[in-house]
């Protein structure tokens, strides 16, 4: 092979093959093999050092500190290792903690879901210039501050609230709103509805509508399309917006704590009183981790139902 | 005439014009058909788009017949309200004598092969093609078995389980067919089905669909943009431009007998010939050479005549005249190498304005060719020259 002709490096994702003898010089392909995985680690490092210091190690060291003991002072010890605030993962307070957490997260998940498909649905189906709208007005609630919005629902759902007050006026006695599980699942849905929105759209754009013309062509009425192509194939988004809704629901704190009462306490709650008012760092260390399990399991069916289909 | 190519079998008009006979009831009669979508701009506003415009079709039972245009032509909205996906903004559309103009595509007859198939990417290749079947009921047993045949019949035996992914665009088309003709529809709709395969593909799969269509003897409507396949597969066609249906006819007369300039040049290629017409009812070319045209004309109007580039034959200066042929001498202008064919530009030298032709010479053994400034004697058949309406 001449020089003229040489080898013309294709911009392939296949492996490339080991060039041949003197073909453009020896090992030519490898070397921008390697020139490309190096110019990747550059690109990637600013963000792998970010993880690495502020999410691996502090995950490290909270790992660490689920093994210690506590003294009767409050203090930690180290050295000391044992499972002991695993064990107390059991107490059937911790149990009612945890599975209220989870049937409040789930509520508030199937309500963003029933909430937010529609809308996702009519977004995705706009013209594109209305959709530039639409999807703004999804993003506004996050331009102002979280804990104010919430704050500004304890307003709303207080005893002399306007929505009381409402409900009192067409005879609704001895209501009570606020400090209860319906408000807490309220602001978890105020506050999560958009990350369902977000990937129940991105899914439903994707898909083809002359599919579920196709379906309707096919003697299929309206709800028959929409039951075996239209909800199908947004499956990805339905699993992608319950985890990111039901995720930060699950280990909520600012909601419930604001919201909620005493009585409905979530683990977000329950985890932050460990460190700070019980000053028990290993049993809060062993509840962050048991929620990180949780969280993980949730994870792991996404990537397995909603990453495999399609 | 010498070097004809043709596109046309003999005998594609064997089928008598259902417009003309009163028997029977058309599968798809479209009356008045008019469709407009709103602009994109403010609603009501001027900028609203006439897709379909007064459009009167009949389609005879059994026919395969083509809507022939260029995008944009309201082919496929046309074709989309027979299937029920657009409702007519105003007029009739009757399949079998029911009016269906407002009925969802489940409420009608027929089916729809999609122009990128609109197969269910989530289902294996045996539900896509039961998908109809089980929508209206069928019975599991007798759905599994009309599956198995159709499958068969369409050749993809033993791909029943697969996903349309893991097929090729040939074996996707077939589902897609499949997947329609299960259900036995009384007209199938077909949007530029063979759009996406390549050429070679596309010839076998024109071939195939046509002798589908003359064994299942079901009503095809077929839509392309595709001259050569409309022509070749087609009991009628109807050529569409600007939402109007401009004619109707067999592939032989739409192509020997144009009536507009728009149907003689997006079929095949013409040579638009201005004619006058003087006192005596004789047609004169611009350089004062006389041709004989079909029809009566009013005697000094002037009309546009159409004629094929192969409808003409060239040869050299010297060959006689003859009686049944009209004649017009003139010198090459230029040559085209085609392959298959030469193409020719001739030019006349008359009293008046010169006369330019195309002309499609083609390269048989034994053919003449003539080179540039070749003085040449152009031939055609009296009846090859058709008079346009417009």
């Amino acid at each position: 092979m001449s020089m003229t002709n040489a080898p013309v490096r294709e911009p392939t994702d296949e492996p490339s093959e080991p060039a041949p003898e003197g073909a453009g010089g020896p090992g030519l392909e490898h070397r921008e093999e390697r020139a490309r995985a190096r110019r990747g680690l550059l690109i990637g490092l600013p963000s792998l050092v970010y993880l690495v210091l502020l999410f691996a190690v502090p995950l490290g060291i909270v790992l660490v500190y689920s093994f210690a003991t506590r003294s009767r002072t409050g203090r930690t010890i180290l050295g000391d290792w044992s499972l002991d605030a695993y064990g107390r993962l059991i107490d059937s307070l911790v149990l009612e903690i945890f599975l209220r957490s989870v049937w409040l997260a789930v509520v508030s998940t199937v309500i963003c879901l029933v909430l937010a498909y529609p809308f996702a649905y009519y977004l995705a189906t706009r013209s594109a210039r209305s959709r530039a709208i639409l999807l703004v007005l999804v993003m506004i609630p996050f331009w102002s501050n979280f804990l104010v919005r919430t704050y500004a629902w304890r307003v709303l759902l207080g005893s002399d609230g306007p929505l009381v007050g409402l409900l009192e006026g067409v005879g609704v006695e001895d209501l009570r709103l606020l400090f209860t599980p319906f408000a807490i699942v309220l602001g978890l849905v105020y506050g999560f509805l958009p990350f369902m929105i977000l990937p129940l759209y991105a899914s439903i754009e994707r898909i083809d509508f002359s599919l579920v013309e196709a379906a309707r062509d096919l003697y299929g009425t309206g709800w028959q399309a929409f039951r075996t192509v239209t909800w199908p194939l947004s499956r990805p988004g339905v699993i992608a917006g319950s985890i990111l809704v039901f995720i930060p629901s699950f280990g909520a704190y600012v909601t419930p704590e604001i919201l909620g009462g005493s009585k409905t306490t979530m683990l977000g709650s329950y985890v932050v009183r460990q460190f700070l008012s019980a000053r028990d760092w290993p049993f809060g260390s062993a509840l962050s981790f048991a929620i990180l399990a949780v969280m993980l399991v949730a994870a792991m069916v996404y990537f397995r139902t909603g990453g495999k289909s399609l | 005439m010498t070097g004809t190519e043709t596109h046309v079998p003999a005998g594609r008009d064997r089928r008598p014009d259902p417009l003309d006979d009163g028997s029977g009831v058309a599968a798809v009669a479209l009356r008045e058909v008019t469709k407009r979508f709103p602009g994109a701009g403010r609603k009501g506003g001027d900028d609203e788009v006439i897709a379909v415009d007064g459009v009167q079709l009949d389609i005879a039972d059994g026919e395969f017949f083509s809507l022939l245009g260029p995008s944009g032509c309201g082919k496929t909205t046309t074709l989309r309200l027979i299937g029920g996906f657009e409702f007519p903004t105003a007029g009739s559309v009757r399949i079998f004598g029911d009016e269906m103009a407002l009925e969802p595509p489940n409420k009608r007859p027929v089916n729809t092969v999609f122009q990128s198939y609109a197969l269910f990417p989530h289902m294996t290749i045996e539900d896509n093609v039961g998908f109809g079947l089980k929508m209206q009921g069928v019975e599991h047993d007798e759905r599994t078995q009309r599956v198995a045949e159709m499958i068969e019949l369409v050749q993809l035996g033993g791909r029943e389980k697969r996903r349309p992914r893991q097929l090729s665009g040939g074996q996707q088309q077939r589902v897609a067919l499949a997947r329609a003709l299960v259900n036995h529809p009384k007209v199938l709709l077909l949007d530029e089905p063979l759009g996406a395969l390549d050429l070679k593909l596309r010839q076998t799969m024109q071939l195939e669909l046509k002798q589908l269509q003359e064994r299942v003897g079901i009503t095809f409507v077929y839509v392309t943009h595709d001259q050569d396949e409309a022509l070749t597969m087609s009991d009628r066609i109807g050529v569409m431009d600007g939402g109007r249906v401009l004619q109707v006819g067999s592939p032989k007369d739409i192509y020997d007998r144009p009536r507009t300039r728009f149907v003689a040049d997006f079929i095949g290629d013409s040579n638009f010939l201005a004619l006058t017409i003087d006192t005596s009812g004789a047609a004169h070319l611009p350089d004062g050479s006389m041709v004989r045209v079909d029809g009566d004309h009013a005697a000094g109007s002037t009309v546009t005549a159409a004629l094929r580039p192969e409808s003409i034959g060239l040869h050299g200066h010297d060959v006689p005249h003859r009686d049944d042929l009209d004649t017009l001498d003139a010198e090459v202008e230029r040559v085209t190498y085609l392959g298959k064919a030469r193409a020719y530009q001739v030019r006349t030298a008359g009293t008046g304005g010169a006369v330019r032709l195309d002309v499609r010479q083609g390269n048989a053994p034994g053919s003449q060719h003539f080179e540039v400034g070749e003085q040449v004697r152009a031939r055609w058949m009296p009846d090859s020259l058709t008079v346009l309406d417009d």
